[in-house]
C-alpha cells in the first residue's frame, strides 16, 4: 500500500492546512513535469492529493496506515435522524422535479416551475443543517488531531467515527445541493 | 528539438500559434489574417477550398460548403435532436457522416482539411515544417470526441502531443504574465456551437482547474438559428405567398448569413437595417431589427448556461464572491447581454481583457511552448470533465473515476464470475453524470474472459486510466492466471446500429399511432391544458409583450380551437406545436418573474 503522505512529503496526521498540501503537491508536480521520465508517477502523485485533501479519505487513508484498516461502524445516532428526514424531502423533490420534468410544454412548465415555490427553501434549509454538521465535524477534527499527537491508540475509535459521519454528510450535502441545481436547470 | 504548434479548431474559426521569445505569437494567411473561417468547400471537381474563400461559398453552394462541423465530431446518430444544416448529414453503421455529392465524409476527415490548411499557413510562414501540434477542445468534449479530434489532428499529418482544454488555454493566456500571482478566476467560455466554464486556481505558476462543466451543443449557432426563424416569420409576414421558397436550402443560407452579420453588428448598435435585395424576383425586404429583439431571442438560450456555471462554483467549493476574476471568451462574449448575464450569475464585472477569439490559439501555443520546454516554471493541472463509470445491474451507473478529477488518473474494478464456469462477462463503459446508464454516452463494451472456475473465484481486474489528454485506457489483469491486455472498446457502430434500429422502428411505431384515436385524444388532452395555460400566463406576464407577440399568440390560439373542432389530429399537432414555440418567449418572462418573487423573498 502507498503511504500517500510519504509520497508528498507531508506530516502522517490528522490535520494538514491546506496550504502546506498544496505547496507539497505543487512542488512534486513541477518536478514531474519537468522530467517526463517520471509521468507515471503523475498517476500516483494526482491521487495522492485527491485522497490527503478531502478529510474524511484522508482519515481513513491513515488509520489504514496505522491499524491496517479504517475502522468506523455505523453512523452517529443523531445523524441517522437528520438522514429521515433528508430522504424525505429528497423523495419530494424528485417527485416535484420529475413532474417539472415532464412537462413539454414550455409555457406548461413556467407555470409548474411557480407552483414549486416551496421546495427551494426546503432545500436550502437542509444544506443549511448538512453544512453546520459538516463544519462541527471539521471542528472536532482540529481537537483529534491534538488528541492523536498525545495519544495515537485512544483517539483511533472518535477519528473512525469522524470520517464516517463526515463521508455522510458530505454525500448529502452534494445530494441535495444536485436537487437545488436541478431544479435552476429546468427553470 | 522541433517546435510545437498550438491550433484551436473552432466551430466558427480557427487558429494556428507558435512561441516566439517566450511569447505566444498566432500566424496570418497570405491574406494577412489570423482568423481562418472553419468551412470547406467541396467542389464538383478539383481540390477542396478551405477558410475565406470556402466561406464566401456558404450562399452559392450550400449544399457543397461545410461548417461548423465541430457539431458532429465523435457524434453518434440520434444523440440529440436534428441539426440544421444546408449539406446533407447521413447515419451510415452508427456513424455520422457528411454527404457531399457521391462522397461521404467523416467529421474529422472534413476537420483534417482545415489543420493542413493551418500547417501549410504556418509552414509558409515560418520557412520550414511543422509536424508537432497541441490542439484546443471544449473542456466538455467527451472521450469519443477528444480521440476524433485527436485523429483528425493524425490525418493533417501533425503528431498530436497534447488535447488542452479550451478554457483552461484561455486560463494560460490570462495568466502568463500574471506567474507570481496567486487567485481564483473562471473562465467562461462561450463560442460558436459549445459553451464551457471552468475555474482555476492560479498560484505561482501554478495552473490547476478545480472543477469544469459545460454543454457542446450551446453556442452562437444557436442564437444564429433563432434569429432565421424570426427574419423568415417577418418575411412571411410581409409576403405570404413567399412562404413555400422560404424552406429552399439555398435560401435558408442566404438568410443565415444575413442573420449572423446582423447579429454581429448588434453587439455595438442598437439597430440594424436588415436588408435582403431581391429576395423572391423583384420583391425586396427590409426590417429594422433591434438590439432588444435579438436579446429576447439570445436569453433563453444564453441562461441555459447558468446552470453549469452554478454546478462549476459548487463543485468547486466556491462562492462566487471569492472568485477573484471571471475572463470572457469566445466570440458570443461579445454581446452586451451576455456580459450582463455572468455580472450577475458572479457578482461582479467580468474581465473582457482577454481578446475572445484569439485567448485559446494563444494558450493552446503555450502549453506547447511547456511540452518543448520553451516556457518554464509553469505547471498545468487539469481534470476529466465527465464521471467515468460502468454499467452494473439493473442498468445503473457505477462512477469509477468522478467528474473533475485531476488528470492523468487511474482507478481500478475487480470482477469475478457471478456463476460456476462462467467464461465471460460483458463490460458497458459509460461517461455522463445521470443514474441511469441509459442517459450517458456510452464509450463501448468490451468482453471479460474468465478462466471456467466456481462462482466467485475468478478474480479479473480492470483498470480505467485517463491521460493527459483526457482520452480513456483500459487495462485487464487476470489475477489468478497473471495475465494483462490492453482492451480495445468495440467500437461505435455495432452499439449504435441497434440504436439507430431502434429509432427506426419507434419511427414506425409512430407512423401507426398517428392514424389511431390515442393520437387524437392526446392532442386534445394537450390542447386542454395548454390553452388555458396560455390565457393565465397572459394575465400574469401580459403586459410585457407587444402588440404584435400578443396578437401573434391570439392567432396562435384560435388555430388550435379550430383544430379542435376538425378532428384533424395532425393539425391539432402541429397547432400545438407552433403554440408552444410561440409561447416560449411567454415562458421565459414566468420565469423571470417567479425568480425575482423568490429574490425578493430572500431579502
Amino acid at each position: 500500500m502507498i503511504d500517500y503522505f510519504a509520497l508528498l512529503g507531508v506530516e502522517r496526521r490528522p490535520a494538514i492546512t491546506e496550504e502546506i498540501l498544496k505547496g507539497a503537491y505543487f512542488r512534486k508536480s513541477e518536478s514531474l513535469q519537468s522530467d517526463p521520465s517520471e509521468s507515471g508517477e503523475r498517476f500516483a502523485v494526482n491521487a495522492a492529493f485527491r485522497i490527503i485533501a478531502n478529510p474524511a479519505t484522508r482519515i481513513q487513508h491513515l488509520l489504514t496506515l496505522e491499524f491496517g484498516e479504517p475502522g468506523g461502524g455505523q453512523i452517529g445516532a443523531d445523524l441517522g435522524e437528520l438522514f429521515g428526514s433528508i430522504v424525505k424531502v429528497l423523495q419530494s423533490a424528485d417527485h416535484q422535479l420529475g413532474s417539472l420534468a415532464a412537462q413539454s410544454s414550455p409555457i406548461l412548465r413556467a407555470l409548474e416551475y411557480q407552483r414549486l415555490e416551496g421546495l427551494r427553501p426546503q432545500l436550502e434549509q437542509v444544506e443549511k443543517e448538512l453544512s453546520q454538521r459538516e463544519s462541527g465535524l471539521l471542528a472536532e477534527l482540529v481537537r483529534l488531531d491534538q488528541r492523536w499527537l498525545e495519544n495515537t491508540a485512544r483517539t483511533r475509535r472518535p477519528l473512525a467515527q469522524m470520517a464516517l459521519d463526515l463521508t455522510f454528510v458530505q454525500k448529502w450535502l452534494s445530494q441535495v445541493r444536485e436537487r437545488i441545481i436541478r431544479l435552476e436547470e429546468l427553470a | 528539438m522541433s517546435e510545437i504548434v498550438g491550433i484551436d479548431l473552432g466551430t466558427t474559426n480557427s487558429l494556428i500559434g507558435v512561441m516566439d521569445s517566450g511569447f505566444p505569437i498566432l500566424i496570418a494567411d497570405r491574406d494577412g489574417s489570423r482568423l481562418t473561417p472553419s468551412v470547406v468547400y467541396l467542389p464538383e471537381n478539383g481540390d477542396p477550398v478551405v477558410g475565406a474563400p470556402a466561406d464566401r461559398m456558404r450562399a452559392l453552394m450550400p449544399e457543397r460548403t461545410l461548417y461548423s462541423v465541430k457539431r458532429l465530431i465523435g457524434r453518434r446518430p440520434g444523440e440529440s435532436e436534428k441539426e440544421d444544416f444546408p449539406f446533407a448529414v447521413r447515419s451510415v453503421n452508427g456513424r455520422m457522416l457528411l454527404e457531399i455529392g457521391d462522397q461521404l465524409l467523416k467529421p474529422e476527415e472534413v476537420s483534417s482539411l482545415l489543420l493542413k490548411k493551418l500547417k501549410a499557413d504556418a509552414e509558409t510562414s515560418l520557412g520550414h515544417s511543422v509536424d508537432r501540434a497541441v490542439i484546443s477542445v471544449p473542456a466538455y468534449f467527451n472521450d469519443l470526441q477528444r480521440q476524433a479530434t485527436k485523429s483528425a489532428g493524425e490525418l493533417a499529418g501533425f503528431t498530436i502531443e497534447r488535447i488542452i482544454n479550451e478554457p483552461t488555454a484561455a486560463a494560460l493566456a490570462y495568466g502568463l504574465d500574471r506567474l507570481r500571482d496567486r487567485s481564483k478566476i473562471a473562465v467562461y467560455d462561450l463560442g460558436g456551437g459549445t459553451f464551457d466554464i471552468s475555474i482555476l486556481e492560479l498560484n505561482e505558476g501554478v495552473f490547476r482547474v478545480l472543477s469544469t462543466n459545460g454543454n457542446t451543443r450551446l453556442g452562437g449557432d444557436d442564437i444564429d438559428r433563432e434569429l432565421v426563424r424570426l427574419l423568415k416569420e417577418r418575411i412571411i409576414g410581409r409576403y405570404p405567398e413567399l412562404r413555400p421558397e422560404l424552406d429552399d436550402r439555398l435560401f435558408f443560407a442566404r438568410i443565415r448569413e444575413i442573420a449572423h452579420a446582423a447579429k454581429l453588428r448588434l453587439s455595438t448598435e442598437d439597430v440594424v437595417q436588415v436588408e435582403i435585395p431581391f429576395l423572391s424576383g423583384n420583391r425586396s425586404f427590409s426590417y429594422a431589427l433591434t438590439r432588444m429583439e435579438l436579446e429576447a431571442i439570445a436569453r433563453p438560450i444564453i441562461r441555459r448556461t447558468r446552470s453549469h456555471c452554478l454546478r462549476s462554483l459548487d463543485d468547486a467549493k466556491l462562492d462566487p464572491v471569492k472568485l477573484d476574476e471571471v475572463i470572457l471568451v469566445g466570440g458570443v462574449t461579445r454581446m452586451p447581454i451576455v456580459r450582463q448575464f455572468c455580472a450577475e450569475v458572479f457578482q461582479r464585472l467580468p474581465n473582457i481583457t482577454q481578446n475572445p477569439d484569439e485567448a485559446v490559439a494563444a494558450g493552446a501555443t503555450i502549453q506547447a511552448g511547456i511540452l518543448s520546454g520553451e516556457v518554464q516554471n509553469v505547471v498545468l493541472l487539469d481534470v476529466t470533465p465527465l464521471s467515468l463509470g460502468i454499467e452494473t445491474f439493473g442498468g445503473l451507473m457505477n462512477v469509477i473515476i468522478p467528474r473533475n478529477t485531476t488528470i492523468p488518473c487511474k482507478a481500478g474494478e475487480m470482477f469475478t464470475n457471478a456463476v460456476a464456469n462462467q467464461t465471460a462477462m460483458q463490460i458497458v463503459v459509460l461517461q455522463g453524470e445521470r443514474e441511469l446508464a441509459k442517459d450517458n454516452w456510452e464509450l463501448g463494451r468490451f468482453n471479460l474472459e474468465f478462466e471456467p472456475v466456481p462462482k466467485g473465484i475468478a478474480r479479473v481486474g480492470v483498470q480505467f486510466e485517463i491521460d493527459a489528454d483526457g482520452i480513456l485506457h483500459v487495462l485487464a489483469r487476470d489475477t489468478r492466471a497473471g495475465r494483462e491486455k490492453v482492451v480495445e472498446l468495440s467500437s461505435a457502430v455495432d452499439v449504435s446500429d441497434e440504436a439507430v434500429e431502434k429509432m427506426i422502428a419507434e419511427s414506425l411505431d409512430h407512423a401507426f399511432e398517428d392514424m389511431s384515436e390515442r393520437v387524437w385524444a392526446e392532442a386534445v388532452l394537450k390542447s386542454n391544458e395548454l390553452v388555458p395555460a396560455v390565457r393565465s400566463a397572459l394575465t400574469l406576464v401580459g403586459d410585457q409583450i407587444n402588440s404584435e407577440d400578443q396578437r401573434k399568440i391570439d392567432v396562435l390560439v384560435s388555430e388550435v380551437e379550430a383544430a379542435l373542432k376538425s378532428h384533424d389530429s395532425q393539425r391539432l399537432k402541429k397547432a400545438n406545436a407552433e403554440l408552444d414555440e410561440g409561447t416560449q418567449h411567454l415562458a421565459t418572462l414566468l420565469i423571470d418573474r417567479a425568480m425575482n418573487e423568490a429574490a425578493r423573498r430572500k431579502k
